[in-house]
């Protein structure tokens, strides 16, 4: 695939339903917030720049948190962090998963069985509770959280990586290649690659959305970084100051709605790119 | 169909064993189970040297595991230093508050997503589609946990229709009275409701496109084009062939709602097993910890099994693969 016909098949993403731009336009407005925090953010959303529990007013849009910090600030800033577990948390567990998908696939034998069998117990395991006692012992830090999250996740990619290699490998093409003297790795990632490519970006960007809601669920249930502003930590500190009974609702509910809205545009974006990819799932009109 | 039966019997064991050894290295490679002890001064160092020759910690590691092993199977889920009880015992008294709501809930949220999914499918590229498969997205976005809060500030303080916490009173005690059971199910409507509402939307969109993709069969082409009626063809042709791709995805709908018991537990103080964990963190009680999740993965992995036998029933071909 070229440079070019690549930016085609980008735009086609983007324009060509109305799903894949509407997810765009989320994840674009979130990412601009994200990346302009320091202009867009009216205080540093770690000093003390007003009384505890104020209401909202002009000063502070949507008042201020138990210790009398910018609850706006705070949001701004907290886009960056579901924005960053979103992203590298699949990004590491799809480099795992294709490598141990492509192997699998190609080689077969010994190492199919190996990593077949790893991906059914992966995939058979209740993640939310072993995420929590990995959390748990290994201490609070974001950094650990997106390990675990990747460590979780590689099994899916694998999978999916594995079906397509299985029916790539018997292609004419490939099959030319490796009578042209390609080595296994040069078909593996110059032939065969490229081709299941398109399916793990629309595994990434769909595994994106659960990533950050399990970043929120361990914060909420204190196993998240308390040093980082998150939206899940926001919701945790809202939950333990009794932000409803102070009649703070915007505290709740801004930062919850700002993981729903995220987490659809990434699913949007998702859905749009693997109808492009697997064309019978396309919104069609019968 | 026996040896599928002990083969699949054999994986889920295998998985069960996976899990138990995880939770058993993490928990020794990262912590003394007794570190909260030896930081109490009045604790003496021959007492906290009696309790580990007691749990065996004084013990080689392989020697520690077989012994967690053999006491798993024989139900032996450790001390709950928080409970001052054995785990088995907190587990068993929270156990059914959880089933009683999960068991419900999923069964309700599957039906109500297969039969709109269908539906749903069956209308692709309406605005009737649109209008569930956003919202579906939308609602499976949401964290759980602000879920069941929203849902609570809407019912039990704007409203005032539901209770704010608890499965019954507080201070009622267990009895076998109409008035105890209306109390437990005032209590119980509004978690059931949070759980099977996100349930059914977040399957909704699964179920749409298992149907959708069945819709592009040629054998649906070739009913419709025989003329069969549409309400024929939904339910002989589209919802029957749907179902065995949905069915699987069931065991792993299961895992995500053993999250949200645990996060919706937490947010309404249901006294079930998901909230155990939540407590267990809070008060630093790793054995209950454990156990607990231990307990989460077994059911798990057992609905996981019932539901691969449940589909080599209804699909024979899977049965000599």
């Amino acid at each position: 695939m070229t440079m070019g016909s690549a930016l085609r098949e980008v735009l086609r993403v983007l324009f060509g339903s109305r799903l894949g731009l509407a997810g765009f336009s989320i994840l674009l407005a979130f990412s601009l917030v994200a990346v302009f925090a320091d202009l867009l953010a009216p205080y540093d959303p770690y000093e003390i720049v007003g009384l505890p529990y104020t209401p909202p007013s002009d000063r502070f849009p949507l008042g201020t948190n138990d210790i009398g910090q910018d609850i706006l600030s705070e949001f701004i800033y907290g886009s960056r962090v579901s924005l960053y577990v979103g992203l590298t948390a699949p990004l590491i567990a799809s480099v795992l998963g294709t490598l141990l998908g492509l192997l699998s696939g190609y080689l077969g034998g010994l190492v199919d069985e190996v990593v077949v069998g790893a991906v059914d117990v992966m995939l058979a395991l209740p993640s939310l509770p072993l995420i929590i006692i990995l959390a748990a012992y290994l201490g609070p830090s974001l950094n650990n959280i997106v390990l675990i999250l990747a460590f979780f996740g590689w099994s899916g990619f694998a999978r999916v990586v594995r079906a397509q290699v299985l029916s790539l490998r018997e292609r004419p093409y490939v099959e030319a290649a490796r009578a042209a003297g390609a080595s296994g790795l040069r078909i593996m990632f110059r032939h065969i690659l490229p081709h299941v490519v398109p399916l793990i970006i629309a595994n990434l960007v769909l595994s994106a959305t659960s990533a950050i809601l399990a970043e929120a669920g361990l914060s909420f249930l204190g196993l998240g970084d308390p040093t980082v502003k998150s939206w899940g930590q926001m919701l945790r500190r809202a939950q333990a100051g009794h932000a409803l009974d102070q009649g703070l609702l915007l505290w709740v509910f801004v930062p919850g709605l700002g993981i729903a809205l995220l987490g659809t545009g990434f699913t949007l974006l998702g859905i749009a790119i693997e109808e492009r990819v697997n064309p019978r799932l396309r919104f069609s009109r019968r | 169909m026996k040896t599928f039966l002990a083969r699949r019997a054999l994986t889920s064991l295998v998985t069960f064993i996976a899990v138990i050894t995880v939770v058993f290295l993490l928990a020794r490679a990262t912590g003394d189970p007794l570190a909260e002890l030896e930081n109490d001064p009045r604790i003496s160092p021959a007492t906290i040297a009696a309790i580990k020759a007691a749990f065996g910690l004084d013990k080689p590691l392989h020697q520690q595991y077989l012994s967690y092993l053999a006491n798993l199977f024989r139900g032996d889920l450790g001390y709950s230093l928080h409970y001052k009880e054995p785990v088995a015992e907190v587990i068993a008294r929270k156990l059914p508050y959880t089933l009683a709501l999960l068991v419900p809930s999923i069964t309700l949220s599957n039906y109500l997503a297969y039969a709109v999914g269908i539906e749903v499918g069956w209308r692709r590229g309406s605005r009737f589609d649109s209008i569930f498969m956003s919202v579906s997205m939308f609602v499976r976005s949401t964290p759980y946990f602000w879920l069941a809060i929203v849902f609570l500030y809407v019912f039990s303080v704007v409203l005032g229709v539901t209770p704010l916490f608890g499965a019954v009173t507080p201070g009622r005690r267990f009895e076998w009275s109409l008035d105890w059971l209306l109390d437990y199910l005032w209590h119980y409507a509004l978690p059931f409701t949070v759980l099977t509402f996100r349930g059914f939307l977040s399957e909704l969109i699964y179920v749409r496109n298992v149907a959708v993709d069945v819709l592009g069969e040629d054998f649906v082409t070739t009913a419709v084009a025989r003329g069969l009626p549409e309400k024929y063809v939904k339910r002989r042709y589209v919802a029957r062939n749907a179902m065995l791709p949905i069915v699987t995805v069931l065991g792993m709908r299961y895992a995500f709602i053993i999250d949200g018991a645990i996060l919706t537990e937490t947010v309404f103080s249901y006294p079930g097993t998901g909230r155990l964990v939540y407590e267990a963190i809070f008060n630093r009680d790793f054995w209950l910890l454990q156990g607990a999740v231990v307990v989460l993965a077994a059911s798990v992995i057992i609905v996981n099994l019932v539901i691969d036998l449940l589909y080599a029933y209804l699909d024979p071909r899977v049965r000599y693969r």
